[in-house]
């Protein structure tokens, strides 16, 4: 492990505030609360428009229609997630960089799974404009589905290390 | 009720699962990613009806449209929930946080089929009415304020 980084884990963790949220009665639930309230907002947008995508449910808007609704709020809970989640790793910062679970989260499975989402949110607009999506938009739309619940499962996982 | 805790508490299939990590860790999986789509969906809705979320789009359809998934989650959030507090359960049951955290939920679940069976109403409507907007903002709390009643129930388990 590159010991600038362990250093720098090292003092955020060590911060008079982080320090606090760990040692005070009650509070770091609500640091939990944080990432858990941003993740039901990102994930559960993320997840509609996939399955809408996916011709799973009913068919009272395209999925043009709906990702042009929960845009905004999907991108709100992802800033809300990443707070709550940034100060989550704050409270233990040495012990995450060196999960594996924890890495594969950050590392791999996170990234291709943002870049992923961006990519079908943009193509939702061509492909959601009929009521019956393409075959490649249902095709994204589980790949989607399946990239979050591996980051997920990554997550369930940190603990077990 | 303390009978029925002990009784879950021995269910074979539920022991099974409890004492192992690989299978109560899907269990807590299925118990996120199900109130992930219950919450986050239901909470779209509710900003709708609050006129702060989608106000170019109609209600009616966007709550058609969430709802089946909504109840798709929580459907997820029973059967996950069941098995995390069957292992347990004496445990989970005197706990008042886990209580309080139940009433929200059964009260939320109460509100969102409300807002359901009126969105066309209030579609209809020329402007949403006040009392639904309150309806939808009980709703919004109740579930943000179950998460947290059930992320406070572990501080709140004698060790």
């Amino acid at each position: 492990m590159h010991t600038w980084l362990v250093d720098i884990c090292e003092r955020l963790q060590n911060l008079r505030l982080v320090v606090w949220l760990v040692t005070a009665q009650y509070a770091y639930p609500f640091i939990q609360w944080t990432h858990f309230t941003g993740l039901s907002l990102w994930l559960g947008t993320t997840l509609a428009l996939d399955f809408r995508l996916l011709g799973a449910g009913k068919k009272f808007q395209t999925a043009a229609q709906l990702s042009d609704a929960l845009f905004a709020w999907n991108w709100l809970g992802l800033g809300i997630a990443v707070l709550g989640g940034f100060t989550l790793f704050a409270t233990a910062a040495v012990g995450y960089i060196d999960n594996p679970a924890f890495r594969l989260k950050l590392i791999v499975l996170l990234p291709l799974a943002l870049a992923w989402h961006i990519f079908v949110q943009r193509k939702s607009r061509t492909w959601g404009r009929t009521p019956e999506t393409p075959a490649v938009a249902k095709l994204a739309g589980l790949m989607e589905i399946a990239l979050w619940v591996s980051v997920a499962t990554a997550a369930v996982w940190i603990p077990n290390y | 009720m303390p009978r029925l805790c002990e009784w879950l508490e021995q269910i074979p299939w539920i022991v099974a699962i409890t004492n192992s990590a690989i299978l109560i860790s899907l269990v807590w999986l299925v118990h996120y990613l199900g109130f992930f789509l219950l919450v986050g969906t239901t909470a779209i809705v509710d900003l709708r009806v609050l006129g702060v979320a989608a106000r170019n789009q109609k209600l009616a359809p966007l709550a058609g449209q969430l709802f089946p998934f909504a109840w798709t989650g929580l459907g997820l959030v029973i059967a996950s929930g069941f098995i995390m507090f069957a292992g347990q359960a004496t445990t989970f049951y005197p706990t008042a946080v886990f209580r309080i955290k139940m009433g929200m939920v059964l009260l939320a679940f109460v509100f969102g089929v409300i807002v359901q069976r009126k969105s066309l109403i209030w579609d209809r409507a020329p402007s949403i009415p006040t009392a639904a907007k309150w309806l939808a903002f009980a709703s919004l709390a109740l579930w943000i304020g179950a998460i947290l009643a059930g992320l406070e129930v572990p501080a709140f388990i004698p060790v």
